[in-house]
């Protein structure tokens, strides 16, 4: 009976969640209610009030879902179902999802922990869940067909089996797989350690996401699903920079992310500012002498990283993927470049044709940025998000760390924009600029072609100042 | 003695009766009656120019409508009453109804004057003859006369509605190849564009040799349609030219509007151009020409029987003995005997030629209603078929075009995509005024059929997908 009110409590407690009320109380009665969350905000983190208790994660745009405890077994209740999800204030996507999100919520539980997952499927074919990372009896594994049957349209199966090592795992199907995860579904799932840990720190502020990627038309809103490679939407837990969240920290807190990617190509995820250690991968923890620090972590497709830092320089600090085609938003990638080609008296002539016409590109892309243009319904333009000094030009996955030496701990609220103490911002210099020395014997090459491709070109610099007339 | 008066008082009365039974013909009238006829069509403007001084006000006339871009009404005027060409069909009308009144009288009588001496015998005869059957029959010619009079107004009537139809038509051939020529010019421009930001690409090294090519491939070939379409810009207004009869000055003068008019508001209904039947133009002149049989048989089974010639004769004989002189006076009837011909087969020809006509009036009633309903149907058709190009196709294209700009903003796709699409864009703009050209031919071809001049108009559908694979850089 407690446990019941307990998981009301909990669901209360992840602000906005709401039990679903379609679903008949009558077959439900032997489930755990199924709780939905459609905002996507960040959630504070879910501390536990039954089962062992653990420090909780917080998961970046998402949330984390609430249990009960059935004499001495969690059970969680995952509802696969097709959802609404605004990847950013200005677009919304069709997916399919969990409990009303895509990604699913995330699942917390404790080493040791037995758990017992309710999946219920909604979407209108068969699924199946497959718990990735995880050591389980082979039949719970979920793998269609190899492992199970697929869980028909309107059915409930149940997965069962204890959480044996800690560490940081997904969810996702193994069902129609290519066209379920294009559409969004997986999940996160972290098994926190049940007591001290040599090899895991306790750590002041514990985030974590997903790397996925979608394709949609700008100007539709459902991903294309047999997209393998051109995805025009790199996004952190179904989120696209303006609409990602930042991570927040106070200054000196020991900041843990947990990043695990279900794209289909590797993303070297970079920070600035700071160096992180990789304490853990999808296999555990990291042996002490194989951490070393790095800026940037590459992870592969299909891999869970964790990383640890100390948040110790104030500031706003970028945190991104490093593949700069994915901090761009949709694009396409077969626009020919433009820079440094002569509009001189074309604009003229395109605008006697297309009246609406603007050159863009002719030096470079940050033009997009600037230009505030009618775009295709539902659709972010490319590189966006306004900073203290102006466009950040970028989008996708793209975030940022906000340490601050007075945020509350605890408090996950964004503290607006570094304030920057006198002097320590970069500035114009506006001396007599001196002649550099320039080598005339430099970069020889250290072979003679045998044969000239091409007479001598006078080397043509592009100045890149605009020109009158557009 | 007393036969003299007798015979005067004969020639007396075949006098009056020549007078009085004249068949005229006034031109002035008979185009003012066209001009009734047709009221609606040419709007009461036709007029044979015959003096110099209506030759003078009709060329002042000319270069005022000249002042203005052309209009379709404008150009029915200009024809009517400035066309040398025109003013031909209406000058051989006239010679036409005159031949036919010209049938209408009675051959003139002949006078026969004969002088012979026999030994010291002078004789003078004296014949006046004229054919009696030509005047027995005359009241017969005289309708059938009048009958061909009517048919020849009938038939200026015709080719009236003809001439006013094909310079409708014409113009809008002109019109609308001259909008498809600046559109053309539209399509030119932006592979010309293409072509030369290409050429500047490659300059800077931002394309290869290959894309430029294939870019400037585009501009080659929107050449060759610019040519094509300004040529036949040129042709079909040379070709309004001469249904005008324009000098070369006022040629020059000739101004077309830019476009078409808008379709109207809502297509004629098929009650509105079925209402008239027996009083089309066509039913009409099938109508007077089995009257023309009829009234020709009647006449030719008399004829065919007989030849009647009657003759006055007043002869005098002298004798030079005795110096005394004699009259002789009488009449003379000559009779061809139908010995070899009794006219059995001009009667099978007078009574083929009624039945054929008799026919002919028949398939024309029936065509009248056929003709009518195949021109509404190419009527009704065009114009739902340039109403779907404006309503849908259009707007589509329009979408597209928006939608492309707003990609090309997004930077989803590049200045050569947008500049591809407008040139797809500009081709169904195309399709869309070929469209409502052929609404408006077929709606002069619709006017004449109804008046009675059954025309007919081809209906092409137009889109027949022109411009879909104009697109480069997709
Ligand atoms: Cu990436």
């Amino acid at each position: 009976m407690t446990s019941r009110r307990d998981f009301f409590k909990a669901a209360a407690l992840t602000g906005g969640a709401v039990a679903a009320a379609s679903v008949s109380k009558v077959a439900m009665s032997a489930l755990p209610e199924p709780v939905l969350q459609t905002s996507p905000d960040t959630m504070p983190p879910l501390v536990p009030n039954t089962g062992r208790p653990y420090n909780p994660v917080v998961t970046l745009n998402g949330w984390t879902l609430p249990w009960r405890m059935n004499q001495g077994v969690k059970e969680f209740h995952l509802v696969a179902e097709p959802v609404l999800r605004e990847m950013a204030p200005g677009m919304t996507a069709h997916l399919w999802g969990y409990n009303g999100q895509s990604p699913g919520p995330t699942i917390e539980v404790v080493e040791g922990d037995r758990v017992r997952i309710f999946v219920t499927n909604k979407l209108p074919e068969h699924t199946s869940v497959h718990w990735h990372g995880q050591r389980l009896p082979n039949g719970m594994d979920g793998v269609t067909g190899l492992n199970q049957p697929g869980i028909p349209a309107g059915k409930t199966f149940v997965y069962e089996f204890e959480a044996r090592r800690p560490g940081t795992f997904m969810y996702h199907p193994h069902a129609d797989e290519m066209v379920q995860m294009a559409m969004g579904m997986m999940g996160f799932w972290v098994t926190h350690p049940k007591n001290k840990h040599p090899l895991i720190s306790d750590v002041d502020r514990d985030y974590c996401f997903l790397l996925n990627a979608y394709d949609i038309d700008p100007g539709a809103y459902t991903p294309k699903i047999m997209t393998m490679l051109d995805f025009n939407l790199w996004t952190w837990n179904s989120r696209l920079f303006p609409g990602i969240s930042p991570l927040v920290a106070r200054k000196n807190d020991r900041v843990r992310l947990r990043v695990g990617n279900l794209t289909m190509t590797n993303h070297p995820i970079h920070i600035h500012g700071h160096e992180f250690e990789v304490t853990g991968t999808d296999g555990g923890p990291t042996p002490k002498a194989g951490r070393w620090p790095e800026v940037t972590v590459d992870i592969a497709v299909g891999q869970m990283r964790q990383m640890e830092f100390i948040a110790s320089e104030e500031g706003d600090w970028a945190f991104h993927c490093h593949k700069s085609h994915h901090t761009m938003n949709a694009m396409g990638h077969d626009v020919p470049t433009m820079i440094g080609v002569d509009h001189r008296g074309m604009t003229k002539k395109i605008t006697k044709l297309i009246p609406d016409y603007m050159v863009m590109g002719e030096r470079g892309m940050a033009d997009m940025s600037e230009m505030q243009m009618p775009l295709p319904d539902n659709t972010l333009p490319m590189m966006t998000g306004e900073g203290p000094f102006g466009s950040v030009e970028m989008g996708g996955m793209f975030s940022m760390l906000k340490v601050r030496k007075d945020q509350k701990p605890g408090d996950y609220s964004d503290p607006g924009w570094y304030k920057h103490p006198e002097g320590t911002i970069a500035y114009e210099f506006t001396g007599e600029l001196a002649k550099p020395a320039r080598s005339s014997g430099a970069g020889q090459p250290s072979m003679k072609l045998a044969q000239k491709q091409q007479p001598h070109i006078e080397l043509k610099v592009r100045k890149p100042t605009g020109h009158a007339g557009h | 003695m007393n036969t003299a008066p007798a015979v005067q008082k004969t020639s007396i009365a075949l006098a009056v009766l020549l007078l009085a039974g004249c068949a005229t013909v006034n031109i002035n009238e008979s185009i003012e009656q066209t001009n009734q006829e047709l009221n609606g069509f040419t709007k009461g403007q036709l007029s044979l120019v015959q003096t110099d001084a209506q030759r003078q006000a009709m060329a002042a006339k000319a270069s005022d409508i000249l002042k203005e871009p052309l209009s379709q009404p404008a150009a029915v005027e200009l024809m009517l009453t400035h066309s040398p060409q025109f003013q031909t069909v209406l000058a051989e009308s006239w010679a036409q109804a005159a031949l036919a009144a010209q049938g209408g009288r009675i051959h003139n009588p002949v006078f026969a004057f004969e002088r012979l001496r026999i030994r010291d015998e002078l004789e003078l005869g004296r014949l006046l003859s004229f054919g009696l059957l030509d005047l027995l029959s005359f009241p017969a010619r005289q309708g059938i006369a009048r009958t061909q009079i009517d048919r020849a107004q009938l038939q200026l009537t015709g080719n009236v509605v003809d001439q006013v139809t094909q310079v409708r038509q014409a113009w809008v051939d002109a019109v609308a190849a001259q909008q498809a020529h600046t559109y053309a010019q539209q399509v030119f421009e932006s592979a010309q564009t293409s072509a030369e930001l290409a050429r500047r690409m490659q300059e800077v090294g931002n394309f290869t040799r290959l894309q430029r090519a294939r870019q400037h491939s585009f501009y080659a070939d929107a050449a060759v349609n610019l040519a094509a379409t300004r040529h036949k810009a040129t042709s079909s207004r040379e070709a309004l030219v001469r249904m005008l009869g324009l000098s070369s000055e006022q040629a020059a003068q000739l101004k077309l509007p830019e476009r078409l008019p808008d379709l109207p508001e809502a297509p004629k209904a098929p009650s509105e151009v079925a209402k008239r039947g027996e009083d089309r133009l066509d039913v009409r002149m099938a109508k007077q020409g089995f009257e023309a049989s009829v009234k020709s048989q009647g006449l030719g089974n008399i004829a065919s029987f007989l030849d009647i010639e009657a003759g006055v004769r007043y002869d005098t004989d002298f004798e030079n003995d005795t110096g005394e002189r004699s009259n002789k006076k009488g009449y003379e009837i000559e009779l061809a005997l139908p010995i070899f011909d009794w006219g059995g087969m001009k009667r099978d020809a007078m009574n083929a030629n009624t039945l054929a006509a008799a026919n002919r009036l028949e398939a024309t009633l029936r065509n009248a209603q056929s003709t009518l309903r195949e021109s509404y149907s190419a009527y009704r058709t065009t114009y739902d078929i340039a109403r779907h190009y404006r309503d849908e196709i259009l707007p589509l294209k329009q979408t597209i075009a928006d939608e492309n700009l707003l990609r090309y903003n997004g930077m989803f796709i590049g200045v050569f995509e947008l500049l591809a699409d407008s040139r797809d864009q500009v081709n169904t703009v195309v399709q869309a005024i070929n469209a409502q050209a052929d609404f408006w031919r077929a709606d002069a071809a619709l006017q004449a059929t109804v008046v009675g001049k059954p025309m007919t108009v081809s209906v092409s559908g137009a889109a027949a997908n022109a411009g879909g694979n104009a697109g480069g850089g997709h």
